[in-house]
């Protein structure tokens, strides 16, 4: 009785907050209210909805045995409790696109993408977080890949892999531009940031050749040389002799993350993949921990309108209306493809009990969007004029802080130039305009939450702190997604010629990191030479491959269900999938022929070819910009396609199933009766 | 009283380890000795090295 009126007062409280939200409009409310509204929504969600998934929907079973306990080996079918696989998890699916996501949502005001990032996870992300770990968790911890292949079809297997390929190329790129953006022209940085490559380096021999295994020493070693290296970078960026050395320009600092891609492609795993891969792993635990604590400790008020006048799609961070590019750019805080990934690659392996995959599999994805949440409070509560002074287009700011206060005073945001450069000077740096990407504004309002939690004398620490985080682990996705990209590519074309699906043969190695390389490296050069800021162009691009890949997963959940007998709470995966499908397929549709040539690609094409027609634009530029714009075409066309025949080809599997042509049988691992205790 | 902090500090230790994805060689170890009494038990570096392997050798193990 009591436990049912705290979840009442629960409840209440979250809905409490929500009014507050809705009541507000116009004025500044506290991000308490935010962090309250969401935290209310996930418990009572979890309470309910996760416990209705597991118990009724997948009808998890604690007397059955899991791969870790029937397969244990000691390395990774290893029985894990669930608190630490929950963090183990969440290290592993949390990364900058919850961080990157809102902050560029927050274009059209803090309510519509906190309103997405919350229900959005409730509804659709952590119940495909959650179903695909339960799938592979009874086939013996079986890849996404594998299951639609085996559910649903060779074909399916196939094209589900062809996507995961080709959305790696996009994500890499796009990340890759974050960091770009985040460090171009800014010594401090960009010193930090090299200096985190020889401290991976020692870390990888720690563990490796003097202390094998000891991988908590070599961590602490690593993190006390980082925060040196931080602490350092402001002598660099003061010195007059060092700061040149590390000022790089965008194009400059592009080609040393591709040539960083390639090189710890290729190096052996131990010596900066694995090493880098811990360091980053606590930086954002402990990050993600300190930013929560933060918030609740200055409780910020949010000076970003509720709602912007840029839901008309007029927006200067990237084009298109509030339905559906809200939906597409928070990407990941609400619902992920790629998770999927992750939820059927090493977690499964490591669950003790069936019942552990509903905290693990439903609640890691909370949590994720719990960071979400955080980051719209940390760009909400920035001066709207000083966030679009960072976000927008070096192009429409104008090159000067008094230029770039004229433009935005237009959008209707005051702000002085006098402000941009003082903010910029107040965070240790020579300029923040122009810098699109989402890390500069987070770490601008990380810093603000920060020092107003412990001290304002540290705000270029904690600004240059904030942008190490995330660069850190931008770079950790940047080297192991081009090493997965790579193994890919390997076995593709290890089926034309054998010697190439050898992944320990150099000349194969070589070549096909090259190849991963060479895709996300051209993109991410077309996008730090892109007139309209890349981050216009490839994060849409991005978000519609990450939510296609989340229909892709969907797709295959709902192949189990229907055929395991479930068909009747076949919504709860149906339902999500039609609503990623119509924002993905609609938004896909825009930027590709949408007549706003800031939008469409094709618009934008023909604008650049009257550009040239009237000699405004120089031919060989001209010609870079339209084949840009229309490989940007056909590749939002060749996402789409595939998704569309995923769920053709399953759509007719389930149909089959249905009217009983084929038997309603899925290809599980048989139960074996638990050796633990109950 | 010192054994039992002991015990319990290698716990946290252990735990954090296991966060980060490693899996703990003590207990490599125990489980080694009971399936396969027969063989001798792998050394610490030789079984840091198979993790490292196995664990980046394939699928994602990071998000975006």
């Amino acid at each position: 009785m009591l436990l049912k009126l705290a979840w009442l007062v629960l409840g209440l409280g979250g809905a409490g907050a929500w009014g507050v939200l809705a009541l507000h409009r116009g004025e500044t409310i506290s991000a308490a209210w935010l962090v309250l509204a969401a935290v209310g929504t996930y418990l009572v969600a979890f309470r309910f909805y996760s416990r209705f998934l597991a118990d009724r929907v997948f009808g998890l079973n604690d007397r059955r045995a899991t791969p870790a306990e029937r397969l244990a080996n000691g390395r990774d079918f290893v029985p894990t409790t669930r608190w630490v696989l929950f963090g183990h998890h969440f290290a592993a699916i949390a990364g900058a696109g919850p961080l990157v996501g809102p902050v560029l949502a927050a274009q059209f005001g803090y309510l519509p993408g906190t309103i997405w990032i919350v229900f959005g996870v409730v509804l659709a992300g952590a119940v495909q977080d959650f179903i695909i770990l339960f799938g592979s968790m009874r086939r013996d911890g079986k890849s996404l890949g594998q299951m639609a292949k085996e559910e649903t079809g060779a074909v399916t297997g196939v094209l589900a892999m062809l996507a995961v390929l080709a959305i790696m190329v996009i994500l890499l790129a796009v990340l890759a531009l974050v960091v770009v953006n985040a460090l171009k022209d800014s010594p401090w940085g960009v010193f930090t940031i090299l200096c985190t490559i020889p401290i991976a380096v020692l870390m990888g021999f720690w563990m490796k050749v003097w202390r094998p295994g000891r991988t908590l020493e070599a961590s602490g070693v690593g993190v006390v040389l980082l925060m040196a290296s931080l602490v350092g970078g402001r002598y660099v960026a003061e010195s007059a002799t060092l700061a040149p050395l590390f000022t790089w320009s965008a194009p400059t600092l592009a080609y040393a993350v591709i040539a960083y891609g390639f090189i710890a492609s290729v190096l052996p795993v131990w010596m900066l993949l694995c090493p880098r891969d811990y360091l980053s792993t606590f930086m954002k635990i402990g990050t993600i921990l300190l930013l929560a604590f933060g918030i609740l400790l200055v409780m910020p008020p949010l000076r970003m309108p509720a709602i912007t006048r840029f839901v008309d799609g007029t927006g200067p961070v990237f084009a298109g209306k509030l339905f559906p590019f809200a939906f597409i750019t928070i990407a990941c805080g609400a619902i992920s493809g790629f998770h999927a990934l992750v939820a059927s690659g090493t977690t499964p392996k490591m669950l003790i009990r069936e019942s552990d995959a509903r905290l693990i599999g439903y609640g890691g994805m909370l949590m994720e969007s719990f960071v979400a949440v955080m980051a719209m409070c940390a760009a909400a509560l920035l001066d709207p004029g000083i966030y679009f002074a960072i976000n927008a287009p070096l192009a429409t700011l104008g090159g000067t802080a008094a230029s770039a206060a004229e433009v935005i005073r237009g959008w209707g945001f005051t702000v002085t130039p006098e402000q941009i450069t003082g903010l910029a000077r107040e965070v240790g740096e020579q300029s923040l305009l122009g810098r699109a990407g989402g890390a500069p504004s987070l770490a601008v309002g990380m810093a603000h939450i920060l020092s107003g939690a412990f001290g304002r004398s540290l705000m270029p620490l904690w600004y240059h702190f904030a942008i190490m985080f995330e660069a850190l682990f931008i770079l950790t996705t940047v080297d192991t997604g081009t090493r997965v990209g790579r193994f890919m590519l390997q076995e593709v074309v290890g089926h034309v010629w054998e010697p190439l699906g050898r992944t320990s043969w150099y000349p194969s190695t070589i070549l096909a990191s090259a190849a991963v390389v060479g895709g996300w490296g051209y993109f991410l050069v077309q996008g730090v030479t892109d007139p309209l800021g890349g981050i216009n162009s490839l994060w849409p691009l991005f978000g519609i491959s990450n939510q296609l890949l989340a229909a892709v997963a969907l797709c295959v959940g709902t192949t189990i269900l229907i055929k395991a007998g479930k068909a009747r709470y076949a919504g709860v995966t149906l339902g999500p999938l039609a609503w990623v499908l119509l924002v993905t397929l609609t938004a896909g549709w825009q930027k590709v022929f949408a007549d706003d040539p800031r939008l469409g690609f094709l618009a934008h094409a023909a604008q650049v070819t009257q550009q040239l027609a009237a000699g405004a634009i120089e031919p060989a530029r001209a010609a870079r910009l339209v084949f840009n714009d229309r490989l940007d075409a056909v590749v939002a066309l060749a996402f789409m396609l595939v998704t569309v025949l995923v769920v053709a080809a399953s759509a007719r599997e389930w149909v089959l199933v249905l009217t009983r042509r084929k038997p309603a049988t899925v290809k599980e691992a048989p139960f074996v009766e638990t050796a633990y205790a109950g | 009283m010192r054994a039992d902090r002991v015990r319990m500090l290698r716990r946290i230790v252990s735990a954090i380890r296991a966060v980060a994805g490693m899996p703990d060689y003590d207990a490599y170890v125990a489980h080694f000795r009971r399936c396969h009494p027969e063989r001798p038990v792998p050394s610490e570096r030789l079984f840091y090295d198979q993790f490292v392997e196995s664990r980046y050798g394939d699928g994602p193990t990071r998000c975006c």
